[in-house]
């Protein structure tokens, strides 16, 4: 048995490594810190909507939801009815796109954010174990800390549309969470850069 | 007039090619025909070079990425098709796998000319679009123009060649492929294993599906080429559902190896369950498999000994008593088929059940292994002679006892016995029939089953209606008992390899402790044999010793107490993963040649109080095993300025904080407290 039980445990581990992340199931766990030095832990936010982005402004995917201001009202959106924004930076301290705290600060601002935090995620522990593969790539956990939605940002995968024409799923996901509903589009196939994941 | 044309024609120079460039793509957009007729279909080609490091996208860019779209203005008349994708490269990156084209592509768009298309110079223009990446991605867009001359005559660009060498890259028609796709299984969840067949030529060992995209369900990277029938190519892939029902057809490029060259074959397959009526025709084949394979069984070292003994039967038998011979046959021959039928209904059942079924799946079983361990040991006893088997016959002496008659209820023993043993030896022929069996309905199984039973049991039903045909054999006598002796020994073997696969599956004192309960057994079969059957005296205290001994040992081996720390394997990852779910973590560096681990072990880590710990904080225990000193472990171990084990270190609850280094000889009261603060 004791044979048996490492190499289990290995296959659990390769599994959850990677994309462990499951609709209807509880979002896994997480303490991170963000740019300015303070403490998110998702138990934190129970009886909260939180929305997790995985974010690298470099990549034109995100970028088109920027430069647009499209993403940050639906941020506002989000924030300003009481709910968690948080964006999850997983590029690698080695990538070019990665940010020191001080460029990300001057993002934050240059970028007139409304999210409710920027979590430092250059492990990438957070992007595995949710299974973020894009940037953007989104999630939605309704108060109970369950996870409703993951993938697409909306239905248009281009760097160049205009995200106000598009159908966006988290909007949607979070309107109907707050109206007390399950969302009607729960999973999706996430489209955008890669993340960018230390190796 | 024709030639004042063509003079017209070849007179308008103007065909250069439009060429742009981006960041790191340069394309240009180029026609196989610099002069057509109305009615012709000319091939258009946008050739994207990507320096080295970087690339652009497949048709589906798999898990990250764009396709490459071209958005064509064209003058009235001239229509585009849909581009034509050349076989992409399969970019595995990190865990997600993306499909792409590095270096050059050419991606073809047909242009059909109307018929009523006027003569004279065209100007096709063409905006492509693409995300190139190489460790970041850049959108890259260029807005191409190339010309064409309408006119009577044909001509071909100085880049037909060029383009007629993207087409042979383009996946061909799977025309005489046979290819088919069928859904292996019901679905776990959000995914569902699917099997795609087709054709394949010899030389082809590696294969691959790549899916066209779909906004509802993704066809995973992963792959596996599951075993089929020779000339068959089959492969195992991952579905993913993200909304709606499950796929009623899938589409894509079959990829396959063959000498060097890979090759692509357009498919769109209809997902099927999984076949049966095809291959009516060769389940007769499939059946003269099984007969064959069955026939076969009889002479693997694992029923060898079990028939020998049987032939030795009848040549005790044969003159005497042919027709008790013929009854005891037929009666062997219904103990296999019986057995047989139940193993058709188990595979039937866990097949229902939504189980993976395989030959032989029962080994997976520790408690049924180690059984049957035990039955082949007694066995190989029983041959030596150690003691006697008489079930239902008369009691046996070493002297009398082969040539005593079997009785029924024994011969009936003795075709489960062989059934059971014939399991773990697939016989050649055997593989392939029961693989048709597995994947087929309750009636074929059953069918293949029996089939399977009856090849082995043919020979002994013909012998016993046939004694003649033992002539062969030379006269009962002495060399009987030797044989009998000598056929113990394969048996032994048996039960070494038993052995092998029950240990398996039990650490290192059960194992001792099985082995022990063997040797206990053996002798309780001696005490038996030589007291309890062959003895006058005390017999019933023979019985009753030799009982309680056997039970006694198998007592130790078994039923320890099984309640252990649900230990798993260290890594920095798994370090890291229960971190970030803010779970204290307790690791162990051990070895088993580290005694004072081993001491640790027994008296400050698996006891109940230690076990009942960990629960109640929910922590996370990781064993490092450093038995044989892997690397990883090494580096750890210096990390925290050991050279060796043991190193017990437990991680707080609250992120970022240091593990505690616990010292290297332990106490309950050191491990509880450490917990207990790893809690807070």
């Amino acid at each position: 048995m004791k044979r048996v039980l490492p190499l289990l445990a290995v296959l659990t581990f390769a599994g959850a490594a990677f994309g462990a992340a499951e609709i209807g199931q509880p979002a896994p766990g997480f303490t991170a810190t963000d740019i300015n030095g303070q403490t998110h832990k998702l138990s934190d936010y129970q009886g909260k909507i939180v929305v997790l982005e995985s974010y690298n402004l470099d990549c034109p995917f995100c970028a088109n939801h920027f430069k647009t201001g499209a993403m940050q009202e639906l941020q506002n959106e989000v924030t300003s009815a009481g709910g968690i924004w948080l964006l999850v930076n997983s590029v690698n301290p080695k990538h070019p796109s990665h940010r020191s705290t001080e460029a990300a600060k001057k993002e934050w601002a240059a970028q007139k954010m409304k999210a409710t935090a920027w979590l430092d995620d250059s492990s990438g522990v957070i992007g595995k174990a949710y299974g973020m593969r894009t940037t953007p790539h989104l999630f939605v956990i309704d108060k109970n800390g369950i996870l409703v939605y993951q993938g697409a940002i909306d239905n248009q995968a281009t760097p160049d549309h205009d995200p106000r024409k598009a159908r966006n799923y988290v909007r949607e996901a979070f309107q109907k969470l707050q109206a007390g509903e399950k969302p009607v589009v729960m999973q999706t196939k996430s489209y955008g850069c890669s993340v960018k994941y230390a190796e | 007039m024709q030639r004042i044309l063509t003079i017209l024609a070849a007179g308008v120079l103007a065909f250069a090619a439009g060429a742009a460039n981006a960041a790191h793509t340069q394309t240009r957009l180029v026609l196989s025909a610099t002069a057509a007729r109305p009615g012709d279909t000319i091939m258009a080609g946008l050739e994207l070079r990507m320096e080295p490091g970087w690339h652009t996208y497949w048709k589906n860019p798999g898990a990250s990425g764009m396709a490459t779209k071209i958005a064509w203005q064209l003058p009235p008349g001239v229509t585009a098709g849909e581009i034509q994708w050349p076989l992409p490269d399969k970019l595995p990156e990190a865990d997600l796998t993306t499909y792409v084209y590095q270096g050059e592509v050419m991606l073809l768009v047909p242009l059909k000319l109307a018929p009523d298309l006027k003569p004279g110079a065209l100007e096709l223009k063409a905006k492509a679009s693409w995300l190139e990446c190489e460790q970041i991605c850049v959108p890259g867009s260029a807005n191409l123009t190339a010309r064409i001359v309408i006119g009577s005559d044909t001509k071909p660009s100085p880049e037909a060649a060029l383009i007629a060498s993207w087409q042979t890259k383009l996946p061909k028609p799977a025309d005489g492929l046979s290819a088919r796709a069928w859904w292996e299984q019901a679905a776990s969840g959000d995914l569902r294993p699917l099997i795609l067949e087709w054709t394949a030529p010899a030389a082809s060992k590696e294969a691959d599906f790549f899916p066209a995209a779909s906004d509802t369900f993704e066809v995973q990277p992963v792959f596996e080429i599951v075993s089929a029938e020779s000339g068959l190519l089959r492969i195992r892939k991952m579905v993913k559902k993200f909304e709606g029902g499950w796929p009623k057809e899938i589409s894509g490029v079959l990829v396959q190896q063959a000498g060097g060259e890979r090759q692509g074959f357009a498919v769109i397959l209809p997902v099927g369950n999984a076949p049966t009526g095809a291959r009516q025709q060769s389940l007769w084949l499939m059946l003269f498999y099984a007969f064959v394979g069955g026939l076969i069984l009889n002479i693997m070292p694992c029923v060898l000994p079990v028939i020998a003994l049987k032939i030795l039967g009848f040549v005790a038998q044969s003159k005497e008593e042919p027709r008790q011979v013929r009854k005891l046959g037929l009666i062997y021959a219904g103990g296999v088929l019986v057995s047989f039928l139940v193993l058709a209904g188990i595979v039937i059942g866990l097949k229902t059940a939504g189980h993976k079924a395989g030959w032989g799946m029962q080994f997976g079983s520790p408690v049924f292994v180690v059984c049957l361990t035990a039955l082949v040991t007694l066995v190989a006893l029983n041959l030596f002679g150690v003691f006697e088997i008489n079930l239902g016959g008369r009691v046996m002496n070493a002297a009398g006892g082969l040539a005593s008659r079997h009785g029924a209820a024994g011969a009936f023993f003795n075709g489960v016995l062989a059934t059971v043993l014939a399991t773990p030896c697939t016989a050649p022929f055997l593989g392939t029939a029961l693989g048709f069996a597995f994947a087929e309905t309750p009636l074929i199984v059953v069918l293949m089953f029996l089939t399977i039973g009856a090849g082995l049991t043919a020979p002994y039903v013909v012998l016993s209606w046939q004694p003649a045909w033992l002539k062969f054999l030379p006269q009962p006598g002495a060399w009987m008992e030797k044989f009998k002796i000598a056929m113990g020994f394969p048996m032994l073997a048996t039960a070494v390899w038993l052995f092998l696969l029950a240990a398996g599956n039990l650490d290192k004192s059960r194992t001792l402790w099985f082995g022990l309960f063997l040797v206990a057994l053996g002798l309780a079969a001696w005490i038996w044999g030589e007291f309890a059957q062959r003895g006058t005296k005390h017999r019933g205290l023979a019985m009753a010793v030799s009982i309680l001994f056997a039970g006694g040992i198998g007592a130790c081996a078994f039923c320890q107490t099984p309640d252990q720390i649900a230990w798993q394997s260290w890594s920095p990852a798994a370090v890291a993963q229960a971190r970030a779910a803010s779970r204290p973590v307790f690791v162990d560096f051990t070895a088993d040649w580290c005694v004072t681990c081993q001491v640790n072990k027994r008296t400050s880590i698996e006891i109940p109080s230690v076990r009942a710990k960990l629960k109640e904080i929910n922590a996370v225990a990781l064993l490092g095993d450093y038995t044989r000193l892997p690397d990883s472990l090494t580096d750890e171990l210096s990390r925290f300025g050991r050279a060796g084990v043991p190193l017990v270190l437990v991680y707080p609850k609250a992120a970022g904080e240091p593990p505690m280094v616990l010292p290297a000889v332990l106490t309950p009261g050191v491990v509880l407290e450490a917990l207990e603060k790893a809690a807070r």
